[in-house]
């Protein structure tokens, strides 16, 4: 702590800021841009099904959900029992399956199998684009730049904010409003990125068109299943889900709601 | 109606005549996009998603008021910026196509070329759909009907792929496919009041078999139109069927009809006097938009058709009474 009324003062070379302040801030602008167009290069869009077979495998579990979620809207009883009916069977005998004769095998290694391989392939990808110019970045300035005190804020701060300001310099003495070159390097790292959305537009504008176009085809981009997951496992709970659902219709009196609702916002009276 | 007006002016909308002043524009719409192809310094100064949109809507429009040269040019922008394999303008360059097409031998082209497309990727799903188009427009709607399945077996959360489906059940006289198809789109949308009134509609169809069930058939029919009027303000085709469908089960009503319906039919789900009320109060409702639409100059012509039919129904109801 300082004592009261004392500034420190600590004579700095006009130097350092011209030559260690604005080259890190403009070095991780610089890759932050960089990194941002390598991204959207190295971007593969999800896979979309080869065959009919395996888009229905993907996309008939989405016809229960949707009947949990909707057949309150629509369906008389006797509909909604048939579909109920049906679905759930279905789920169960593994009709929707793309090779029914595999059901019930142990689920392929993710690590063999080469659509899952892929999708840990683009997570892989995704992950060092962060961390190979954040590591390179690091161990640069490390080697140039450390233990130097480069600026100092204009606002006093509690001892709290010392080992995020002064990482690099071991002072114990030191008062929190100096700031070392490697926090300042992490003060970029997480501060710029407004100034990224400045540049590049709002976060995803990269990423934008390439969604627009997945949606191009719509039914065809989802997959709602991980990779190495077992539709079969997701099918039978999902039987499970439908078989404890009831009926019940809002479409059961819906004369009466008509006229006593929606007949007086009209300004009739019945 | 509420929903035309929410698209906002630049859609493609049934109605021809905003189809015709949309495609008027199309040279506005294309030259200032050949002027605006200036230097971009700013990534963040992207294109406009809405743009490719309005160039679809464009497209469509000018189909089919008859200016292919302005589709083309439409089409060409979409495919130089989407590339020719993408699979939504690959569907659209079909569209293209069947549109010039000449007779059946055109269309006999179009449909091998789609064919080879989708033996290439057979899950290409613009070109799945033209092609059930093709065949629906070379009358062989059974055909239609069995690959129109095809996809949907492939692909069942595609509420217009249900939706297409019910249309060509009706065609051929299967109402109760149709109205199992619209079911099945409604629990996609469950929301969309104009798939709501279109299965009222088909239920009321069914009605007319005359059998002991279609008392049920025109409950069922009237609550999906009570359903849609309830999710749309003043839906006139909603209330119109209301009208329609509460008709035949007044009393002394049955003969003009030419509904076959005995009251056991009905009694025990709907009291008689609730469905007076309804019709009541659709016939009235339906006379005050009638009468707002008429007056406002720009709802008339976007809705012309609709009023006039409207209008006739109630002289008619108005004669026998």
């Amino acid at each position: 702590m300082v004592s009261q009324g004392l500034e420190q003062t600590i004579v700095r070379d006009p130097a350092l800021f011209y030559w260690i302040l604005i080259p890190i801030s403009i070095v991780m602008i610089l890759t932050g841009i960089l990194r941002h167009y390598a991204t959207v290069l190295m971007n593969t869009p999800p896979k979309p099904p080869s065959t009919l077979a395996e888009s229905r495998e993907r996309l008939s579990i989405l016809r229960g959900v949707n009947l949990r979620n909707n057949a309150s809207a629509v369906l008389t009883k006797e509909a909604f029992e048939a579909r109920k009916n049906y679905l759930v069977s279905a789920y169960q005998n593994g009709e929707f399956l793309k090779d029914p004769e595999n059901r019930g095998q142990a689920p392929a290694n993710p690590m063999t199998d080469p659509a899952g391989m892929e999708a840990m392939m683009g997570m892989m990808k995704g992950n060092m684009m962060m961390m190979i110019p954040q590591t390179l970045i690091m161990s640069w300035i490390n080697a140039f730049f450390s233990g130097f005190v480069i600026l100092k804020l204009p606002f006093p701060l509690t001892i709290r904010f010392k080992s995020m300001l002064q990482s690099g310099v071991m002072t114990r003495d030191l008062d929190v409003r100096w700031v070392s070159s490697l926090s300042w390097y992490f003060l970029n790292l997480f501060g710029l990125q407004s100034v990224f959305g400045f540049i590049l537009g709002s976060d995803n504008a990269a990423n934008h068109m390439s969604q627009q176009m997945a949606s191009m085809n719509p039914a065809a981009g989802v997959n709602p299943f991980q990779p190495g997951q077992d539709p079969d496992k997701l099918y039978q709970s999902e039987a499970e889900n439908l078989e404890v659902l009831e009926h019940f219709c809002i479409l059961d009196g819906i004369e009466d709601r008509i006229l006593h609702n929606i007949a007086p916002k009209y300004g009739y009276t019945f | 109606m509420g929903h035309s007006s929410l698209e906002g002016q630049y859609s493609h909308s049934s109605s021809l005549v905003d189809n015709v002043r949309f495609s008027q524009q199309a040279p506005i719409i294309l030259g200032a996009k050949a002027t605006s192809a200036k230097i971009n310094l700013l990534p963040a100064q992207q294109e406009d998603p809405g743009h490719y949109v309005l160039l679809e809507q464009l497209f469509l429009s000018c189909l089919q008021t008859g200016d292919d040269k302005s589709a083309l040019q439409c089409l060409e922008l979409l495919s130089d910026r989407f590339g020719p394999s993408n699979e939504r303008t690959s569907g659209l360059y079909g569209i293209y196509e069947e549109a010039v097409a000449k007779g059946h031998d055109g269309l006999e082209k179009c449909l091998q070329k789609y064919d080879s497309i989708l033996s290439e990727n057979p899950v290409n799903l613009p070109i799945l759909k033209r092609r059930v188009a093709i065949l629906r427009s070379m009358s062989k709607p059974v055909e239609a009907i069995s690959s129109l399945v095809e996809i949907i077996k492939a692909i069942p959360t595609d509420a217009e792929a249900w939706c297409e489906l019910a249309d060509l059940y009706m065609t051929q006289g299967m109402a109760h496919q149709a109205t199992f198809c619209l079911e099945e789109s409604l629990l996609i949308a469950a929301n969309a009041w104009n798939i709501h009134a279109r299965l009222g509609e088909v239920l009321y169809i069914c009605a007319r078999s005359g059998d002991e069930t279609s008392g049920q058939y025109l409950v069922r029919s009237i609550r999906c139109f009570c359903r849609s009027i309830e999710l749309c303000d003043d839906y006139l085709r909603g209330f119109y069927g209301l009208v329609m469908a509460t008709l035949p089960l007044l009393d002394g009503r049955q003969g003009d009809t030419g509904f076959k319906i005995s009251a056991a039919q009905w009694e025990n789900t709907v009291p008689a006097a609730t469905i007076s009320k309804l019709h009541i109060f659709a016939k009235r409702r339906l006379e005050h938009i009638i009468e707002q639409r008429s007056s406002n100059h720009q709802l008339w012509e976007s809705c012309q058709g609709e009023i006039i039919a409207a209008k006739e129904l109630l002289d008619s109801l108005r004669d026998t009474t």
